[in-house]
């Protein structure tokens, strides 16, 4: 078939002067993982017609697992069968053969293999050095390695110069196209806690077609916070992955990966009185799936809008997370002042259905100087049982005259301390 | 607000501000969606990307291919481009434009890519192999694609009339005939034994009793009444006026070695059988046994509904592939040199049958299990025609599905499969026949076609019911063993077993048991659901300790494939651990070694799995995967021509153990990676495969056409 074929195109040479038949042959095969032979077994007992046929068959199968022919999963690796996909942060390696079809000695081979991408073009080859000579049956060989950082389309172009033994200098090149596609989905939602942490919930999906083994998914925290990760039980010995012992994702599985952030020391301060985009981290992922086929992906920096606080942040520092029915007791709230003027505040406490405030409302605090702040403590009780919201606070600005409110501030759960009967 | 994901190390831009309310609760999306823009290459050959819709499109295609002709060549002077699925217009040359292909090629592209991406596992494209092949299914997942072969008649269905059939029909030798007599035959000689014997088949030939002249059954045989009962013996079709009895059963008798003390071997026998056949019909099926047994319904009474009644499907699938590829890759001539045996050039019994099988023409095999089956009154059309089964007859019904099966026939093997329901018709029991088989209980039907039957699904997608079915035979075979741990019988009837027997009972069903649960976490494996499956090959180490090294390393090995390494180390090194605590022998070290190989390999350390792969052969020079896998690496560390001496140098020195599939596809993957000349070298695999193998090869692998 091939002779012929090339009969064929010897013909064509002499119609079409311009076509010409080239000495050298350029194949490219991409080197994805090899993947390990599964065989089928059919089995059968000695008494059965076939005897202990089935068995030898088996048994003289190389691919099976000797002394286990019934596992499926056997050792024999096979060569990659077809292109496959390609993901975004996996690294794309090929084989590249320029291989001598002629019978004659070819000189000054030159092979050049360079990555088009939508924005740039990157040379992959090993060497750039042209060899001197390549004899007939003999083939110059390249693996080429390159992480693909982009995603769309993806042009490797191969370039073989050469020289004839007539002294001609003949030049091809060849075009392998291929996509580069998305291998996760990231979701990110930030919740800020009435401290300053902020918790940094990620849903990761793999939205690729095979299983993904998630080696490393970490949150990498600007410089402003320290991170804990809040992906893993710790017992006594060692911590134990809330995914469960195999942490693997299917097709289209989505998992989610919990953070908690706390500003450092040094910035708490400042965290308070921080407004607007707060730049929080980002996400790095490792991933590995066939036979340790490794993938690796960063997140942008991902960035957080700061709750706004108005001109006066009311947050608190001390509160029961149980109290009494109808017993007073005591908050600590912080009042601070975000605002870049003094203020001058005074306090006013409205009852709720079920709150009602001690003391006197309508006090004055004083002056309050731009980012500086001052903690009350406050005195309240609850008439109604169950998990009740603290509100009815306002600070009043005598310089604008300007109302503050806040509600919601907390919740507290109220008990009735005589029903339980141990009490 | 939108984040890009970028590749790792690579600089970031400083994204947009997020304007997102603090409280908003839904989730913002980190899109790495295509951004238009990044689709405006920086040089000027941007315009020859297309629109960005067209990009899009093209995506969803996944028409990529990387092939030896790749989509555009400059200088294009390969007759096969024709068969090439290219799309040119979308190959940039970036300093060299090229005219734009013709527009007809461009829907030809579309048409045969048009497959949504998400529904198929498999992606599209192919590297070698020219244009989209059709990837109906991918029934192992790295396994090769088993095309259906369908003889003319299965594809056109029931119409087909059944006297197409009769020139096959007739050819079962006069021995078939008899062969089915032997186990029905019931006259007053052979009444004494059978009331203990009730051997199979391929006993009761042995005995000198069998050769009993035949005859038909007593009238007053409740089987006779039937519509067809004289199929029972010979099917209306199949039998010939000169069928002679007594000639091959001499043969048949020559073959088998004669038992000597008859009976003795029939009170030994018969324990086996109550011990084999032993299983648990459902209530409905009990109750009409037992009805049956107690005489109060005759079989003929009982509703077909309730009655297996199965035929051919189709008539036979004769072909052999290598010959066909002979054909028209080396022509006629050495197409003629090609020798297989087929179904009508061996004996027509079970003799022939399993020479059939074991020189591996499994196709011709299929054939003759058909013509036995035809001569049974169970040919091709008889499916819901009333029938009576014997041992033999079921255990044809096995080897010829299990055949379908190792021939990936599956669609074929299902349609047999289906008029046997759940293996559970009244009339797969020997209760069922109490006159044929006198005091024989338990199912007729081979506990590994319950395994096979269990098995099917899976390989036309349906896991669940693979599993289901394997439930049930699970649960069986623990209600028998915990009745034979309480006293009692296999069916939990109260009967004294000796204790030899109860050992030998509770063993044959622990190995059941191990058997159904290695089909359930083949199974789970398949259906990708590792935790199930590591758990089960956990469970089965329970009942086949030899076994847990192969088990512990294979385990290691599923891990790896999902890319846990860390997991797969510790599997690995308790199969160090089991190897130290049984003693270092020179196998185990082989397991220790090979798996050592595959750890290097998933860290991309090929030159040291190669090094690991290289010692296991130095432990077992003979050993098939290690040289395959060590040639595997050094094609990754770029040694093709290496890796192929050595592959090739081994097909042609020991063809028994590496005209395997596997190696074959390996081998001619490296031929197309190597020169244009490909095809000769794979033509001189295919004459090697010719003289060694049968007519069940699977020629894919060779990648001819």
């Amino acid at each position: 078939m091939q002779v012929k074929g090339q009969s064929s195109a010897a013909d064509k040479m002499e119609v079409n002067q311009a076509k010409q038949e080239h000495l050298l042959a350029l194949k490219v095969m991409r080197l994805t993982k090899p993947t390990l032979f599964t065989n089928m077994p059919v089995t059968c007992e000695d008494r059965d017609l076939p005897g202990d046929l089935f068995v030898r068959l088996m048994k003289d199968d190389p691919s099976t697992v000797k002394g286990a022919e019934t596992l499926i999963l056997g050792e024999m690796l096979t060569l990659p069968q077809n292109f496959g996909n390609i993901f975004l942060g996996e690294t794309f390696s090929s084989y590249i053969s320029v291989h001598n079809d002629s019978n004659q000695v070819v000189k000054d081979i030159l092979v050049k293999a360079d990555l088009q991408t939508s924005s740039q073009r990157l040379n992959l080859s090993a060497s750039n050095s042209a060899v001197s000579e390549l004899k007939p049956e003999c083939c110059i060989d390249d693996v080429i390695h390159h992480e693909v950082k982009e995603i769309g389309t993806h042009i490797l172009v191969c370039a073989v110069s050469y020289t004839t033994q007539t002294g001609e200098k003949l030049y091809f090149r060849k075009f392998f196209k291929f996509q580069v596609l998305k291998p996760l989905d990231v979701k990110t939602k930030f919740y800020n806690a009435e401290t300053d942490e902020v918790f940094l919930e990620a849903q990761i999906q793999n939205i690729t077609t095979s299983p993904m083994f998630m080696e490393k998914v970490s949150l990498e925290p600007s410089m402003m916070y320290n991170v804990t990760e809040l992906n893993s039980v710790s017992s006594s010995s060692e911590s134990e992955s809330t995914f469960g012992r195999m942490s693997y994702l299917q097709p289209l599985d989505t998992r989610q990966y919990l953070y908690c952030l706390k500003p450092k020391p040094e910035f708490a301060e400042k965290a308070v009185v921080i407004k607007g985009v707060t730049v929080i981290g980002k996400l790095d992922i490792v991933w590995k799936t066939n036979l340790g086929e490794r993938g690796r992906l960063q997140t942008s920096q991902l960035q957080r809008m700061a709750p706004g606080y108005g001109d006066v942040r009311l947050s608190l520092e001390l509160i029961p997370d149980t109290v009494s029915l109808e017993e007073p007791f005591d908050i600590t709230c912080k009042i601070t002042n975000c605002s870049e003027r003094t203020m001058d505040l005074v306090l006013e406490m409205c009852n709720t259905r079920s709150v009602h405030w001690c003391g006197v409302s309508g006090r004055q605090l004083g002056k309050l100087t731009p980012n500086a702040s001052l903690s009350i403590p406050l005195k309240l009780l609850s008439s109604v049982q169950g998990l009740q919201s603290i509100s009815g606070l306002r600070l009043t600005d005598t310089f604008l005259k300007r109302t503050y409110e806040y509600d919601d501030i907390a919740q507290v759960c109220v008990v009735c301390p005589y029903t339980s009967p141990e009490s | 607000m939108q984040d890009m994901i970028n590749g790792a190390g690579e600089t970031l831009d400083a994204a947009v501000p997020s304007q997102t309310d603090p409280t908003e609760d839904s989730f913002r999306e980190e899109s790495i969606d295509l951004d238009a823009e990044a689709f405006v290459s920086p040089q000027d050959d941007s315009s020859h990307f297309e629109s960005l819709i067209d990009k899009l499109n093209d995506q969803m295609m996944e028409s990529v291919m990387i092939s030896d002709s790749p989509n555009s060549e400059e200088e294009d002077n390969e007759e096969e481009k024709i068969v090439q699925v290219d799309d040119k217009r979308e190959t940039v040359a970036p300093d060299d434009p090229k005219p734009e292909a013709p527009k007809t090629q461009d829907t030809a592209l579309e048409m045969d890519t048009d497959t949504p991406p998400k529904d198929e596992a498999v992606p599209v494209c192919t590297i070698f192999s020219q244009g989209v092949q059709p990837k109906a299914q991918a029934l192992i997942p790295d396994g090769f694609q088993p095309t259906l072969v369908k003889s003319p008649s299965f594809t056109i269905g029931n119409t087909e009339t059944p006297n197409k059939l009769v020139p096959q029909v007739c050819q079962p030798s006069p021995s078939l005939s008899k062969f089915f007599t032997d186990s029905s035959t019931v006259n007053p000689a052979s009444d004494f034994f059978d009331s203990f014997t009730t051997s199979t088949s391929f006993i009761s030939i042995s005995n000198p009793n069998a050769a009993s002249p035949k005859t038909a059954a007593p009238p007053e045989s409740p089987l006779l009444s039937a519509p067809t009962a004289a199929g029972t013996y010979f099917t209306p079709v199949a039998t010939k006026p000169q069928v002679s009895p007594v000639e091959p059963m001499s043969q048949l008798q020559a073959v088998f070695p004669s038992g000597d003390d008859p009976f003795g071997s029939a009170l030994i026998t018969s324990e086996l059988d109550k011990r084999y056949d032993a299983w648990l019909p459902s209530d409905d099926t009990r109750k009409v046994l037992i009805s049956v047994a107690t005489q109060q319904i005759s079989p003929v009474q009982i509703d077909r509904e309730q009655l297996a009644m199965p035929g051919l499907k189709f008539d036979n699938l004769q072909g052999d592939a290598v010959k066909d590829l002979m054909q028209r890759f080396l022509g006629d001539q050495a197409a003629m040199k090609r020798q297989v045996l087929s179904a009508s050039s061996v004996e027509q019994n079970f003799l022939g049958l399993k020479r059939l099988i074991s020189t591996k023409n499994w196709r011709a095999a299929v054939d003759l299990t058909g013509r036995l089956l035809t001569a049974h009154g169970q040919g091709y059309g008889k499916s819901g025609q009333p029938t009576n089964h014997t041992t033999d007859s079921l255990q044809l019904w096995f080897v010829r599905l299990s055949l379908l099966v190792k021939l990936n026939l599956f669609q074929n093997a299902e349609l047999e499969f289906e008029p046997f329901g759940n293996l559970d018709h009244p009339n797969l029991y020997y209760e069922y026949y109490p006159t044929v088989y006198p005091g024989r209980r338990g199912s007729m039907v081979p506990f590994s076609m319950r395994v096979l039957h269990a098995e099917l699904p899976q390989y036309l997608q349906k896991h669940q019911e693979t599993l289901d079915r394997l439930h049930r035979i699970k649960s069986v075979c623990q209600k028998i063993l915990s009745n034979l741990q309480e006293g009692l019988a296999e069916d939990g009837s109260m009967m004294n077993l000796t204790q030899d027997n109860r050992l030998a009972s509770i063993q044959l069903w622990r190995s059941r048991l191990s058997r159904v649960m290695y089909s359930m976490a083949n199974c789970l494996l398949m259906m990708k659901d590792y935790v199930l499956a590591v758990e089960t090959y956990h469970s089965i180490i329970e009942y086949e300790p030899e076994q847990s090294v192969q088990l512990l390393s294979g385990m290691g090995r599923i891990f790896l494939q999902i890319g846990d390494i860390r997991t797969a180390e510790k599997y690995f090194q308790d199969v160090e651990k089991a190897c130290q605590s049984k003693g270092e022998t020179p196998n185990e070290d082989t397991s220790v070694l090979m798996n050592r190989a595959f750890v290097y390999l998933s860290q991309n350390n090929y030159a040291d799995a190669h090094t690991c792969f290289s010692s296991v052969l130095k432990l077992d020079p003979k050993n098939p995967v290690a040289s395959n896998n060590a040639a595997v690496c050094l094609l990754y560390l770029g040694r093709l021509k290496e890796s192929l001496g050595q592959l090739e140098s081994l097909v042609h020195k020991d063809p028994a153990l590496y005209l395997h599939e596997s190696v074959l596809f390996n081998l001619t993957t490296m031929y197309e990676l190597e020169s244009s000349r490909s095809t000769q070298k794979k033509q001189a695999l295919l004459e090697a495969t010719a003289c060694r193998e049968g007519d069940s090869f699977n020629v894919q692998c060779l990648k001819l056409v």
